[in-house]
């Protein structure tokens, strides 16, 4: 049977790879275009050289599996690369082997491993979504936790929480990616507005003086006046004109519409039931909420948000809306300060402000975090605990730089955040600082969490953004009520 | 008689000469294979295995979503059976009407029906005018009307997603200049009733292999018959519905079928422009890209397999179809017909 199932696993790559080579007509190009990008498949044998090498005496062997996030650019293999030899040097008993999978064909890769029962030990950094589409293959490594005394106090308690999954304690935290209110000073200073404040907790002042939250009602009330038509009048005043939108006040920056619903309806699960036939949508109704004053935002009479055909647009960069200028304020995590280049070269200066208070009266923020797992199906689950131990504490000192990302280990964000301000001079301490407050606000469960029959359950999410997006004159609530009876239908199916 | 007949009649070749024309024949026929070997190998590896492949998956249980652990079940005709109740796909007509859920197939046939004679009439009329001896700088217009389909089609596509844009576009924002009402605007892509029309408006764009062959047909066609016609005092439409189209029949079935495969496999521009998610209103959920979506998107390897092999089975009945009414329309010049 696992014969078969090997057979069968080349079968799917050999039939992706034809299916995506298969040319013909020249009338049938365009079938033949899109899957192109799975092409890279094929690279994936190549680089999966390490795997082969032959265990050195009688160390144990652990295999790193990377690809399913970041760490395949070639500068970062170098670091991994090292960080794999200073593992193996300070190692009597384990041996640690480094395999890189190109990202496009790591998902499948390892499908394929797996099914073979030649799966890695360790597998990462990966994210929320990455680890979705193995869900249930998981280690809890809380044994591990215990039996070796690791330390997760160097965590904030509200990280290594939100590794807690119905499969246990699934990782510890490792890079992170809080959330903040990225904001362009001389857009609020062109409409004479106060800036987002930068201390949780503190309130916003408004143009007549008063103090108030920093919630989605304030964002609202300022994005509209910061959104701006081709003659300089905002969209609250007479006269606006939404067909000539210059510039916006708000942009949920590559934000999914599930991170929508958690900014402002605070983070829940969206579903219920154990098995297939008892799955039901749980979206709660402030979610409804969230999305509905997302679409008002975008068609209402007062727009404060780009439609998707604004977004889309070359001259609003393409969906890129706060890195082109063209939002006053976009909200995102930290991982966005790798794509300003085009910002900064443009001589435009950002800050940093606080997440908004969610319609539950809570701060409800978001962080993407990477980190590594272990495979259930993994022979040596300890020794794959010692490295992945390993590589979230020493080995992070060389990988987070080159991951670019947050360490989640409080004492390590300084080099972090000497490098973002080498990049970004102009960004003040106090507006770092807002990321590192930001650690406390984690979604739990993530937006970006487990659904049953997660991919096409996902996709419909995204279609239904997309028709927010770019439809002007929805009936909304008949097509909320279809995208919960779609979601019954995909969890059961 | 005989003798003179004899020396008229070519000679028949020796035994062995027989064995050596065998034996360069044999020749000829092993230097052949091995230089069509990589075209074999990769007709067998590329195309040849995957179409196997995807009939055995069409037949099982597989899908990677189901977790890597599980192991492929045999499952008889269920796949089929789904196809026939899956209103998406949309296969049986009698549901076309009645499902909430947009057929797919009908959504491919009426864009089909919408763009098929746009496809085959507009080459037409250009390889017409560009043919026309009156028509000054012809070799300026046919490389102005190919040029686009020198264009990457993916990058055409971007550039009209941005012409036609509703909020941006400089087409929409031309009609403004010119005093149409922002409501009364084309929503282009993002309207059902815009929407094909603006796919049938990118594809125009790349009609210019089309329109070549179409010219290259044209201008094949004995001018002995067109003075014959002048003669028999033949007007320009009996000139061209009894000479030129018959005569290019060939030609313009050659188009027919190619853009009717084409139709069949559409999804590239319903993709880029609209994100593959069918709006507006699932109009562009084309059976190709849906498709697409249930093999590479939600990774269902053995349903997508069969929406493969039911494509592939309209297209070859309406292949075969299409060559069994050929003789009743196409004209090959030194055809003998019983």
């Amino acid at each position: 049977m696992k014969k078969l199932s090997y057979v069968l696993s080349l079968l799917v790559i050999a039939s992706m790879l034809l299916t995506a080579c298969g040319g013909g007509t020249a009338t049938e190009a365009p079938a033949t275009e899109a899957p192109a990008t799975e092409a890279p498949a094929t690279e994936a044998p190549a680089t999966e050289a390490p795997a082969t090498e032959a265990p050195s005496g009688d160390k144990v062997q652990i295999r790193w599996f990377v690809g399913l996030g970041t760490g395949t650019n070639p500068e970062q293999v170098a670091v991994q690369e090292e960080v794999v030899a200073d593992f193996n040097a300070s190692q009597d008993n384990i041996e640690l082997v480094l395999e890189i999978v190109p990202y496009e064909s790591a998902r499948d890769t390892l499908s394929t491993q797996i099914a073979s029962g030649a799966g890695p030990d360790v597998v990462g950094p990966v994210g929320w979504g990455g680890s979705n589409d193995f869900y249930g293959q998981w280690l809890d490594i809380t044994p591990y936790i215990e039996e070796t005394g690791f330390d997760t106090s160097v965590f904030d308690p509200e990280l290594v929480k939100f590794y807690q999954t119905e499969e246990g304690q699934v990782g510890l935290p490792f890079a992170v990616f809080p959330g903040a209110m990225y904001f362009i000073p001389a857009m609020f200073d062109e409409a004479g507005l106060a800036y987002p404040p930068q201390v949780y907790g503190e309130k916003y002042v408004m143009p007549d003086g008063t103090e108030v939250d920093w919630n989605w009602e304030t964002i609202t009330q300022v994005a509209k006046l910061l959104t701006v038509d081709v003659n300089g009048l905002n969209s609250t005043e007479e006269g606006f004109d939404r067909t000539q939108i210059v510039q916006v006040g708000y942009t949920p920056q590559w934000q999914s519409i599930e991170s929508i619903g958690t900014f402002y309806g605070g983070a829940a699960k969206l579903y219920s039931g154990d098995t297939k036939g008892s799955y039901e949508s749980t979206i709660p109704d402030s979610w409804k909420e969230a999305w509905q004053w997302y679409y008002d935002g975008m068609w209402g009479d007062q727009p404060f948000i780009a439609t998707g055909p604004l977004a889309g647009a070359p001259e609003f960069g393409n969906g890129n809306l706060f890195n082109a200028g063209k939002s006053a304020m976009g909200l995102t995590q930290t991982w966005y300060t790798c794509c300003l280049a085009d910002f900064k070269n443009a001589g435009l200066e950002f800050q940093l402000g606080i997440q908004p208070i969610a319609a539950n009266g809570e701060v409800s923020g978001r962080i993407d975090a990477d980190t590594f797992r272990i495979l259930k199906t993994s022979k040596n689950p300890k020794e794959a605990f010692e490295v992945l131990a390993y590589l979230i504490t020493t080995g992070a000192d060389k990988l987070l730089p080159a991951y670019g990302a947050m360490p989640a280990i409080a004492e390590k964000t300084d080099a972090f955040f000497e490098v973002k301000s080498a990049d970004y001079p102009f960004v003040t301490e106090e507006s770092w600082n807002v990321f590192i407050q930001g650690l406390a606000y984690p979604d739990t469960p993530s937006s970006e969490q487990y659904r049953p029959n997660s991919i096409k359950a996902v996709a419909r999410f995204t279609t239904f953004a997309d028709l927010l997006n770019n439809t002007e004159g929805l009936d909304f609530d008949a097509e909320y009520q279809k995208l919960v009876d779609d979601l019954n239908a995909i969890y059961n199916e | 008689m005989l003798e003179q007949l004899n020396t008229r009649l070519p000679k028949l070749p020796s035994l062995a000469a027989v064995r050596k024309m065998q034996s360069l024949s044999r020749r000829e026929m092993r230097n052949g294979l091995l230089f069509l070997s990589p075209w074999l190998f990769g007709f067998v590896a590329f195309t040849f295995l995957p179409m196997i492949a995807t009939l055995i998956f069409s037949f099982l249980n597989l899908r990677i979503t189901d977790g890597i652990f599980s192991t492929p079940k045999f499952v008889g005709f269920d796949n089929y059976a789904q196809l026939l109740k899956d209103p998406q796909a949309g296969i049986v007509p009698t549901t076309w009407f009645s499902s909430k859920t947009p057929s797919s197939l009908l959504i491919t046939i009426k864009f089909a029906l919408f763009a098929l004679p746009i496809g085959i009439l507009a080459p037409l009329g250009l390889a017409l005018l560009m043919n026309n001896q009156y028509l000054k700088g012809q070799f300026v217009f046919r490389s102005l009307f190919y040029m686009p389909f020198i264009v990457p089609f993916v990058a055409s596509v971007f550039l009209w997603g941005g012409m036609l844009n509703t909020e941006t576009g400089w087409i929409n924002r031309v009609l403004l200049f010119l005093g149409v009402a922002k409501e009364s605007l084309p929503q282009w892509a993002n309207d059902v009733n815009w929407v094909y029309p603006t796919y049938v408006i990118m594809g125009i764009w790349g009609i210019g292999n089309a329109m070549l062959i179409m010219l290259a047909g044209l201008q094949g066609v004995p001018t002995e018959l067109y003075d014959a016609a002048k003669v028999d005092g033949a007007n320009s439409w009996a000139t061209f519905w009894n000479i030129t189209f018959p005569m290019i029949s060939p030609v313009i079935f050659y188009n027919l079928v190619l853009d009717i495969v084409g139709l069949f496999q559409y999804f590239l521009v319903p993709l880029v422009v609209n994100a593959g998610t069918g709006r507006p209103g699932g109009a562009t959920m084309f059976y190709n890209l849906y498709l697409y979506k249930t093999f590479f998107t939600y990774q269902n390897m053995s349903y997508g397999s069969t929406l493969a092999w039911f494509l592939f089975l309209v297209i070859l009945i309406i292949t075969i179809v299409l060559f069994a009414t050929a003789k009743y329309w196409v004209y090959y010049a030194g055809e003998t017909r019983s």
